[in-house]
């Protein structure tokens, strides 16, 4: 095996065992922490297929986990016998349909119009979500009982203790990104990047642009809703604050403080985001304008983000002198 | 639903009223995105910025006349900087790095805001002068709106003589639809649109100061007028100034029927029509590029 293998194999191994032990080693807030960043990280990297891999940026990607985060918990508060998993899948099927919608007006239009349309899409969500108060109870929002998982030869599995959340959510999420991971190294996967870098010429070849634009906004609508879904299962609620502006808008900073063109950059922005808030919050009141500050800086000067300073030639130099 | 002719006339002079005041904020933003196809969410920020900035100088000086001279005089000068130093960069980057930046912008004007002057909403009383009612189709109407109409079609008539009737008109125009070829004949394309820019930060500044009386300034303030602008953009159709006019009426008076005939879905009109405009004419009304 080649260096680079032995490598990536230990890193591999090393986040795997680091994700598993994390209820011993922060037992305390440190796992409520690290389930939001399982959730939002797997929202970003969902957010990442349309921006990163295809160069489309929607900034109202909240649509989708909003509505992922209403259907689970309409489905629980109506129906709590329903299978925990179903729920899931509920989640994203609606995801995905609303993403039909949307994704039939704006995957054909390009740059900034695309992600204008993306934007009205969710403040028109948004305003359903706030007004049609007999569904979703308005700026209220809801609370449900969370359900227990059913597993056919384990029986039932509480879900009341924060530990089995988060090993639950860490197995979904790892499965959802897996998959996701796997379906960008597929030839669509591949042809998404191929659109973002020559539209023109992908369609001379003979590739239908808006059918794989729209095949990748749909696999972002389903990652997205599954994402609202978790988060509406962890915290037990679902409100307006799923579906608004700063949802989308946190997104956005996540994926792009982490870089965009990497698989797992959204993953590295979101571990930032979530640590960052926790950590500058309990000293200032500012520290939004810090990251704020901190994202101009990045889009004017580091165009790939925190993930690239490992990917740096300069820094895997120093790395590697270090290790010897 | 049926109400008395008079409630419908006022309704209608709330929609244009509203209108008008969307489209001192939209005109700005298409003109800078027909020109260098740039889509500016910090506009929003200016216009917030505006009235925040109208409450600190009614508060200091007590003249709200000052304030409407000094707060788009600051945010405009905000605008060329932000042009010249930050946005600048960009263009050279592509789309998403300039949409990037002026969300970025968005972020950080917004904190600012809250950091200065807090979250709690503020407001301003209507100038001495433009206080009380006048009769108006049976019953009586503020003053106030009258003023914010007469003014904003002031503002609307000096723009349109500027744009129609002098030279620095005639490049702006010909800058929106085609950029490069006016710098091949030797303007200085970066320059005017630095103006644009500036000029249009302005212009959303004095839309926020004379918001500020009859709307309360609010930290939500900037999103919610940048929505509606995003809408005005389609519906009138990306970077067409008549189309902007057209649909900020549209949009004023939908909100103003929607809230009187159906409250609950007020907000949701808007972007059915939207919707409607986008399948009819993916262009919008009056739009020409893609």
């Amino acid at each position: 095996m080649s260096r680079l293998r032995v490598y990536q194999l230990g890193s591999g191994v090393a986040v795997t065992v680091f994700s598993l032990l994390i209820p011993v080693i922060f037992p305390q807030i440190g796992i409520h922490l690290a389930i939001e960043v399982l959730i939002y990280a797997l929202f970003a990297i969902s957010f990442n297929i349309l921006f990163g891999y295809c160069g489309m940026l929607p900034f109202g990607h909240a649509a989708f986990f909003g509505v992922g985060g209403y259907t689970f918990a309409l489905i629980f508060r109506h129906f709590p016998g329903t299978p925990l998993l179903l729920g899931f899948v509920a989640a994203a099927l609606l995801a995905l349909l609303i993403g039909v919608f949307i994704g039939f007006f704006c995957v054909r239009l390009s740059g900034p119009y695309f992600s204008l349309i993306s934007i009205a899409s969710q403040m028109f969500l948004f305003a359903v979500a706030l007004k049609w108060r007999s569904v979703t109870s308005g700026d209220d929002g809801m609370t449900f009982a969370r359900p227990a998982l059913h597993l056919p030869m384990l029986g039932e599995i509480s879900m009341r203790n924060v530990v089995n959340i988060y090993y639950f959510t860490l197995m979904v999420v790892a499965v959802a990104i897996l998959a996701c991971y796997l379906f960008l190294k597929t030839p669509l996967g591949n042809s998404f990047v191929c659109i973002r870098e020559q539209e023109k010429k992908a369609s001379f070849l003979g590739y239908n642009v808006y059918l794989v634009k729209l095949a990748a906004f749909l696999a972002s609508s389903i990652l997205a809703g599954l994402a609202g879904g978790l988060f509406a299962f962890f915290s037990a609620f679902v409100g307006t604050s799923f579906i608004d502006l700063n949802m989308s808008m946190s997104v956005v900073v996540m994926t792009v403080i982490g870089g965009m063109a990497y698989f797992l950059g959204p993953v590295l922005g979101t571990i930032f985001y979530i640590v960052f808030q926790d950590w500058m919050s309990s000293l200032t009141n500012y520290w939004m304008i810090v990251l704020g500050i901190t994202f101009i800086v990045i889009v004017l000067y580091a165009e790939g983000g925190l993930i690239s300073l490992f990917k740096n030639e300069k820094v895997r130099l120093w790395v590697s002198r270090l290790n010897k | 639903m049926s109400f008395p002719l008079e409630i419908y006339a006022i309704q209608a002079t709330h929609g244009v009223v509203y209108g008008m005041l969307l489209f001192l904020v939209a005109s700005g933003l298409t003109l800078v995105f027909g020109m260098m196809g740039v889509l500016n969410l910090a506009h929003a920020s200016f216009y917030m910025l505006g009235a925040y900035f109208a409450y600190s100088v009614t508060v200091y000086s007590g003249n709200f006349w000052l304030s409407l001279l000094i707060s788009p005089l600051f945010v405009g000068t905000l605008g060329i900087l932000v042009e010249r130093f930050l946005l600048r960069k960009t263009y050279k980057m592509g789309h998403a790095a300039e949409l990037l930046l002026t969300f970025g912008l968005f972020f950080v004007f917004g904190e600012l805001v809250r950091i200065v002057w807090g979250s709690i909403p503020l407001s301003i009383p209507v100038p001495m002068l433009l206080a009380g009612d006048v009769p108006f189709m049976g019953r009586t109407y503020p003053i106030y709106r009258f003023f914010i109409l007469g003014f904003s079609l002031f503002l609307l008539l000096g723009m349109a003589l500027m744009l129609m009737r002098t030279r620095i008109g005639i490049i702006i125009r010909s800058a929106v639809s085609d950029a490069e070829m006016v710098g091949a004949l030797g303007t200085n394309v970066p320059i005017v649109f630095l103006g644009v820019f500036g000029g249009g930060s302005a212009l959303a500044a004095i839309a926020g100061v004379i918001a500020a009386p009859f709307l309360s300034i609010y930290l939500g303030m900037g999103a919610d007028v940048l929505i509606d602008c995003f809408v005005v953009i389609v519906v009138g159709g990306f970077g067409s100034l008549p189309g902007a006019l057209i649909a900020s009426l549209m949009i004023g008076e939908l909100q103003s029927f929607g809230i009187l005939w159906i409250p609950r879905l007020a907000l949701v009109f808007q972007f059915l029509l939207m919707a409607i405009v986008l399948i009819i004419k993916p262009t919008g009304l009056f739009g020409e590029k893609e």
